[in-house]
């Protein structure tokens, strides 16, 4: 039977850690920042995610099958992104417009009488949707990119925010 | 000089004592304090996060589940010195979430120590030296626990070990202020590997 005593490294798990353990840590925190990376931009993405306003919203959940979709590196393709929240479904088309611009057509259900804003890191525009609950942003910069939606004229109502995605 | 001057300043250079700090400030009304502490905090929570085996796009969305969770708890977290550690334990607990989710086909492979995930296989590795390749020799070779301890502890330092390892569900003594055995059993494999030299 092995008791604890037994194992070799038993007697080296008691003693204090020395220079050559720090060294030893850090060699594996430089290892792992190799191996696996921090994606670039994530902290960015954090941070945004707790700017003021996001906190007080409802929050949607890209769907998993169109999440990877949204942090793919394929930028010239058509693409369609949906979020699910309590009170709402957005789906929205996007589709490259001349260089370096895009076209998004959306629709959000129930959609009538809505405000949708597109906020990119330096940059907001905000759209109507129509009866349908449809709206369109004809001209938008790639970037990362969020949707903040919200009842017209209804300052009480807490309002629906994706999560940001690259376009 | 007094020794409490001495704690003072050796608090202030670790990581949890930073992110203490960071926090306060935000509870005090920084907003801008919560910025510097994701900053902070991101390399460290995204090894925890990943350890647990989530694609890399989970692990955002743990990730950011976990920051959205401190804010609404800002308040209730009573010692702002413990953020990091109340970081950890959420950002896990989150990963282990969803990773079950996941996992539905292959329920086994979350309890098998022995197997080494696809993500962290050495084929898939581009190794900058060869002192890198030694070690993940050796890392890949130990018990997953004590491959998740090291590997998050990693990105704190040395006076955070005790407890960040308490925050990862170790049990006392698994690392600092003794080396504890998952360290020890990697030192000894490490000094029986001629390939390898210490820095």
């Amino acid at each position: 039977m092995t008791t604890p005593e037994s194992e070799p490294w038993n007697a080296l798990a008691a003693e204090p850690m020395d220079s050559v353990d720090g060294a030893v840590m850090a060699q594996i925190a430089t290892l792992y920042t190799a191996i696996d990376p921090v994606p670039a931009d994530l902290v960015e993405r954090l941070q945004f995610a707790l700017t003021l306003d996001a906190l007080n919203a409802e929050l949607a959940e890209l769907q998993q099958l169109d999440a990877m979709a949204a942090r793919g590196v394929d930028a010239d393709q058509t693409k369609t992104l949906t979020f699910t929240s309590e009170s709402l479904t957005t789906m929205v088309t996007i589709t490259p417009a001349g260089p370096d611009r895009l076209r998004i057509d959306g629709w959000c259900a129930p959609g009538s009488g809505l405000v949708v804003e597109l906020r990119q890191v330096n940059s907001s525009v905000e759209v109507d949707t129509d009866s349908d609950g449809r709206f369109v942003f004809a001209d938008v910069a790639h970037g990362l990119t969020r949707f903040v939606i919200r009842v017209a004229q209804s300052a009480g109502r807490t309002p629906v925010i994706t999560p940001a995605v690259e376009l | 000089m007094g020794r409490a001057m001495v704690n003072a300043e050796a608090e202030h250079s670790t990581l949890a004592c930073r992110a203490g700090h960071a926090f306060s400030s935000f509870r005090d009304g920084d907003s801008a304090a919560m910025a510097d502490l994701v900053a902070m905090l991101t390399p460290i929570l995204w090894h925890t996060v990943r350890a647990q085996r989530l694609d890399a796009a989970s692990a955002e969305d743990v990730l950011q589940t976990t920051w959205l969770a401190l804010v609404k708890s800002a308040d209730k977290i009573a010692d702002p010195r413990s953020v990091l550690q109340w970081l950890i334990v959420t950002a896990r607990r989150e990963a282990w979430r969803v990773s079950r989710g996941q996992a539905r086909q292959t329920p086994q492979e979350l309890f098998d120590d022995d197997i080494v995930s696809t993500e962290e296989s050495p084929e898939n590795l581009v190794l900058r030296s060869d002192t890198d390749q030694v070690l993940w020799a050796h890392i890949a070779a130990l018990p997953d626990r004590c491959r998740e301890l090291l590997r998050v502890i990693a990105f704190s330092d040395r006076p955070d070990y005790a407890q960040l390892a308490r925050s990862l569900g170790m049990p006392v003594g698994s690392i600092g202020p003794t080396r504890g055995r998952c360290l020890a059993k990697l030192r000894l494999s490490l000094t029986t590997d001629a390939r390898w030299e210490p820095r």
